[in-house]
């Protein structure tokens, strides 16, 4: 069979307020189960994509933002899962949570630590728009 | 999926939450409150029952640090009960298994906290 080559693309919106953040999860949760993911890899693109929305509610909620949105891209490839979740809520703090000890660790930096940790790729840029814009990838198999 | 919350007292000084559904943004405020509120009552050594959580975040993860830090300063001690090893990998993977004391059973954890109340 030969390699899919363009992605199928499925994109989201959702207010920028704590009680949609399970809506962004329960898409996800969709797109990576019709991949071949296993069972954890699913539920670690789950945790994935609820901590980058996370970080940015958290950030609309401080700036007073929370009638802004959360955008959530992907990109599905047969074996690589590529996800952008971009707001225009501001920057999203440099955080070191590797070198931290465990119990020294907040929300801010454990939501990071945990995006880290559960992808195969994962950057954090600022937008021109004022926001950030979190890029994941997992790859499958 | 929302949270809900039972909270039950073991003895004047302990307490068992019994949690279920998912600890997010969304719901984590309501664990922390509890927390507050069982402390602020005089109790000092919870346990929370994260057997039939299904879902838990950096935020749910951040209360619990956070109620963890306040027992420990009066004496107290919060422990988990988490048998799923899905709930069971978030804290290893971010190495706070090794901050919390975790158990399988509700009685395995009830003696633990017995003893460390000296009784």
């Amino acid at each position: 069979m030969a390699v899919e080559t363009t992605p199928a693309v499925v994109e989201l919106s959702i207010p920028c307020r704590p009680e949609f953040v399970s809506v962004a999860r329960l898409a996800m949760l969709g797109v990576a189960s019709r991949m071949q993911f296993t069972y954890d890899e699913v539920e670690d693109i789950r945790l994935a994509v609820g901590e980058a929305c996370t970080t940015a509610v958290g950030r609309a909620m401080n700036a007073n933002k929370t009638n802004a949105q959360i955008t959530i891209r992907s990109e599905i490839l047969e074996n690589k899962l590529t996800i952008e979740v971009e707001d225009k809520v501001g920057r999203m703090p440099e955080v070191t949570a590797a070198a931290a000890p465990p119990e020294s660790l907040n929300e801010e930096n454990l939501g990071a630590l945990l995006m880290e940790l559960l992808v195969d790729e994962f950057t954090v840029e600022p937008t021109a728009e004022g926001g950030t814009r979190v890029r994941m990838v997992k790859y499958a198999g | 999926m929302n949270l809900k919350m039972n909270t039950r007292s073991i003895d004047d000084r302990a307490s068992l939450i019994d949690l279920e559904g998912e600890i997010d943004v969304y719901t984590a405020p309501n664990l922390k409150q509890q927390i507050i509120t069982l402390l602020d009552s005089g109790v000092r050594h919870i346990l929370i029952d994260l057997t039939n959580v299904e879902y838990l975040d950096s935020t749910a993860l951040g209360v619990l640090i956070g109620g963890l830090k306040r027992l420990r300063e009066r004496d107290g001690s919060l422990d988990l009960i988490c048998p799923n090893p899905r709930i069971k990998r978030v804290f290893e993977i971010t190495g706070l298994d090794k901050i919390f004391d975790m158990y399988t059973t509700e009685e395995e954890a009830l003696d633990k906290m017995r003893a460390k109340e000296g009784k």
